[in-house]
């Protein structure tokens, strides 16, 4: 008799109950994990990326640990073609972009009722490598990257 | 908070394998070296706070109502 282990790795979707979504069905291997603490959210170290709707430029970086946690958030090269910040080579260990290519998001920052004064953070770029479902925030120098940075530039 | 006093040159280790370094004194500021392996994150403490603030500025302001966002690109091209 050949004993069959009947141990089953459970993929099937979890359901997480969001604040602004309500409940959502998020499958394990699209969750992506932080490799060093989000500056401010410590805790939350498990993200989902969701696209805003169809066609639209804007994600929600939705928190797994906090439910009530979500950041808006944009692919850099949208709204600023040429941004291409330095990844420091530890970071760069750490999220294993050695070779496989990564994506790099900006949080937005919207003010209630005024969409159009959105500011881009800059100077703290999320680095995702897609593959293996990893990212961290970079700290970038101050001196050359803007926090708050207008995404839509009054130049009318 | 452990304090210590250091004079330009001299240095002091945490751990195994990080030194920090003070190379000099001038006018109120004071140069510091850190040596310390690849996987360690150094940063100027008022970055991490500026980011951390941000962060915290676009969890709290970011409105519930989805729809503000849909129209913003549209509108403004």
């Amino acid at each position: 008799m050949i004993a069959v282990a009947e141990e089953q790795v459970d993929m099937s979707s979890i359901t997480i109950a969001t604040s602004r979504f309500g409940d959502i069905e998020v499958e394990p291997d699209k969750i992506i994990t932080m490799t060093t603490p989000f500056p401010g959210f410590p805790e939350d170290k498990q993200f989902i990326i969701r696209s805003h709707s169809k066609n639209s430029p804007f994600m929600w970086f939705q928190s797994i640990d906090n439910p009530e946690l979500a950041f808006v958030m944009i692919q850099a090269t949208t709204i600023i073609p040429s941004y291409k910040p330095v990844i420091p080579p530890n970071i760069k260990e750490e999220l294993h972009i050695e070779e496989t290519h990564h994506e790099t998001l900006l949080v937005l920052t919207i003010p209630q009722g005024k969409p159009q004064d959105m500011t881009a953070n800059l100077l703290g770029p999320i680095v995702i490598n897609p593959e293996r479902k990893l990212s961290c925030q970079l700290l970038l120098d101050p001196n050359k990257f803007d926090p708050c940075w207008p995404v839509f530039a009054k130049d009318e | 908070m452990l304090i210590l006093t250091r004079k330009v040159g001299e240095a002091i280790t945490i751990a195994d394998d990080i030194t920090i370094k003070v190379l000099e004194v001038k006018g109120g500021q004071v140069k510091i070296g850190v040596d310390a392996p690849q996987h360690i994150s150094i940063h100027r403490n008022e970055v991490f706070e500026k980011i951390m603030e941000e962060n915290k500025r676009a969890a709290q302001e970011t409105p519930q109502d989805l729809d503000a966002l849909t129209d913003v690109f549209n509108t403004q091209s």
